[in-house]
């Protein structure tokens, strides 16, 4: 296990407990189903009746990892920044393709008991919070086939006369009375949308004349009308199934529209980021993976008569990456401390979005770039199958255009540095 | 502990915002008015049956003088006052509380549809100006205008219900620069966490 050089972590037997009992999880749980997941030659078996999959959601959401992001006074654990740091950085060395489909199973009933009031706490975020058998599933549907990555940039005032120019959104909600009508499709990128029973929703209000004038609800997905595709074949993140869902006439109630003028703008700022610090995180345990994988094996193979740790080359590269995972973990950790106490503890909403996207861009360069250079010490061995380390090259690559591409995340920190850094 | 709305909650407030330097400080930037917007409901039916209550509601009015308390007449909350023998535009001091109260004995969910209180207070660089009940369509220039129900209010003032979560589920309806009010967080927080809920309500 790594030195953790904050004596107020090292020397807390709770937090270094914690550590060890998500470690042990990580190792144990995670990282063998995650390894049979991937090797599944057709993704539709990652969500079929009996997979691992199912089996690693009800045993993370009997640990409570499903309810991380959840307010303190609906149905959340109450746990510190650094406490969630810690558990998620060890979900992520475990299995970055699972800890998302924990991370976005939270999304909708997680905003839900940062902003809701009512029924919808009562009838479904509590039981979702209480469940422990994966009888909730939650994704997050942003994208759409007309708008990737750019519907991020609908939060940025800057950007909305481009986003304007690019698309008004296809994912519609219509008040119908007493309720809201959901018409649309969102694109085949959605994390755990072909397994899940609800979708967090980005949608467009009338006059549908812009993603700014959107909205974030709530929608369950078994019932008529909504049409879950099937697990995409793809190369990294495979153990996460992703697809697209398409709305036909979709009704949900008044109060499973959670967040709508004039709070969108604002509001989804501050969701973009709690999740950027959660994938930042992971994608920090990710790194850390990689580093451990190239490490121990520059130890143990031997060339030119000596491990090939003692050749300069490898020296350069192990240093090179050390340095990135310990970097990525303790930035990672501050911001979201920071956005911790700006969410949970001061209730402001008014975290600094370009240090949180940063974290997730930061988190997630990291990984890409620590695994890269763990396949090249790995060598030919690195290519297959054999060892872990292609595994996690090919999840570091998908990280890079998962929740947002690195280049329109970076696009929109960039607005707010602009804007704010003096 | 106070009774909300009456004259002392406001006076416990105007101190209780004078005593914090949490407040002061989160709030030093702040420049608006709000008008805010009491419904009656259910809630403040049953209320108007505890004698403390119908004084605290009278005793808010009082202070609003007499011919601007006139402007009340033919409204729902006009229609009220007549209900309960409480003269509009004469001074209701020495009114008979217990004749008060067997009137609002008789009120019923009907009678209480349509009818609000109107409070002005004016938050400016991290002192409550002013704040005072008001007549209707009085100080409609506010910067903001926050209305909602008695219940809903209560949970604000109370500090059991944080304000943004009221009014993102409609509970509280805000007309106003939204922006603004998001960009000084911290000075909506701490007049909820410090100032209202500094003053425990009955």
């Amino acid at each position: 296990m790594y030195f953790e050089i904050d004596s107020k972590v090292r020397d807390d037997k709770g937090l270094c407990l914690l550590r060890n009992e998500t470690h042990r999880f990580a190792e144990e749980v995670m990282r063998p189903a995650a390894k049979k997941l991937d090797r599944m030659p057709d993704p539709e078996q990652v969500i079929a009746k009996g997979s691992p999959y199912w089996n690693v959601l009800k045993e993370m959401k009997a640990m409570g990892y499903h309810r991380l992001f959840f307010h303190k006074d609906y149905g959340g654990l109450g746990l510190s920044a650094i406490e969630a740091h810690i558990i998620l950085e060890e979900l992520g060395w475990g299995s970055v393709g699972l800890a998302t489909a924990i991370g976005v199973d939270q999304v909708p009933a997680g905003v839900a008991s940062l902003f809701a009031l009512g029924d919808v706490i009562d009838n479904l975020v509590i039981p979702w919070a209480e469940d422990t058998e994966a009888k909730f599933h939650g994704c997050w549907g942003v994208t759409e086939p007309e708008c990737g990555s750019d519907y991020i940039m609908a939060t940025q005032e800057s950007f909305l006369p481009y986003v304007r120019q690019l698309h008004p959104g296809q994912v519609k909600a219509d008040n119908s009375g007493d309720g809201w009508v959901i018409n649309g499709p969102k694109a085949n990128w959605l994390s755990s949308a072909p397994a899940a029973t609800h979708a967090g929703l980005h949608v467009t209000l009338p006059p549908h004349d812009s993603l700014a004038n959107g909205a974030f609800c709530i929608v369950p997905l078994e019932q008529k009308g909504v049409t879950k595709g099937k697990p995409i074949d793809k190369l990294g993140l495979r153990d996460d199934p992703q697809g697209d869902l398409v709305f036909d006439n979709v009704y949900i109630p008044d109060d499973y529209m959670i967040i709508r003028p004039p709070f969108y703008e604002l509001r989804v700022g501050q969701i973009l980021c709690l999740t950027s610090c959660f994938v930042g995180t992971i994608f920090t345990g990710l790194a850390r993976a990689a580093f451990e994988e190239a490490l121990e094996y520059s130890k143990n193979r031997t060339q030119g008569g000596k491990p090939i740790c003692e050749h300069q080359s490898i020296k350069h590269k192990l240093y090179a990456m050390f340095e990135k995972v310990e970097s990525s973990r303790y930035y990672t950790r501050k911001v979201m401390e920071h956005v911790w106490e700006k969410i949970y503890i001061e209730g402001t909403f008014d975290a600094s979005s370009m240090h949180a996207l940063s974290a997730q861009i930061y988190g997630k360069r990291s990984a890409f770039e620590v695994a890269h250079e763990a396949v090249q010490i790995f060598g030919g061995y690195g290519l297959t199958r054999d060892f872990l380390v292609e595994k996690l090259f090919r999840d570091a690559r998908a990280g890079l255009i998962e929740d947002g591409t690195t280049e329109v995340l970076g696009l929109s920190a960039a607005y707010n540095i602009i804007q704010e850094y003096c | 502990m106070a009774i909300f709305p009456s004259k002392d909650w406001i006076e416990a407030v105007l101190e209780a915002a004078k005593k914090s330097e949490a407040y002061k400080e989160a709030a030093k930037e702040w420049e608006g008015d709000f008008l805010c917007v009491v419904q009656g409901d259910e809630e403040f039916l049953r209320e108007l049956s505890r004698k403390e209550v119908m004084q605290g509601f009278m005793s808010l009015m009082d202070m609003i003088p007499a011919q601007d308390r006139a402007k009340y007449k033919d409204t729902p909350t006009g229609k009220v006052f007549e209900s309960l023998g409480i003269p509009v535009d004469v001074s209701i001091k020495d009114l008979n509380l217990d004749e008060v109260m067997n009137k609002a004995a008789k009120l019923s969910a009907e009678d209480i549809k349509g009818v609000s209180l109107y409070v002005w207070a004016d938050f400016w660089h991290g002192a409550v100006r002013n704040m005072m009940p008001v007549a209707p369509d009085e100080h409609e220039d506010a910067v903001f205008k926050l209305s909602g129900t008695y219940s809903a209010w209560k949970l604000m003032v109370s500090g059991k219900q944080d304000t943004i979560r009221l009014i993102m589920s409609n509970k509280l309806q805000l007309q106003g620069n939204m922006s603004y009010m998001m960009k000084h967080m911290k000075a909506v927080v701490l007049l909820t966490k410090e100032v209202f809920a500094g003053v425990p309500i009955d």
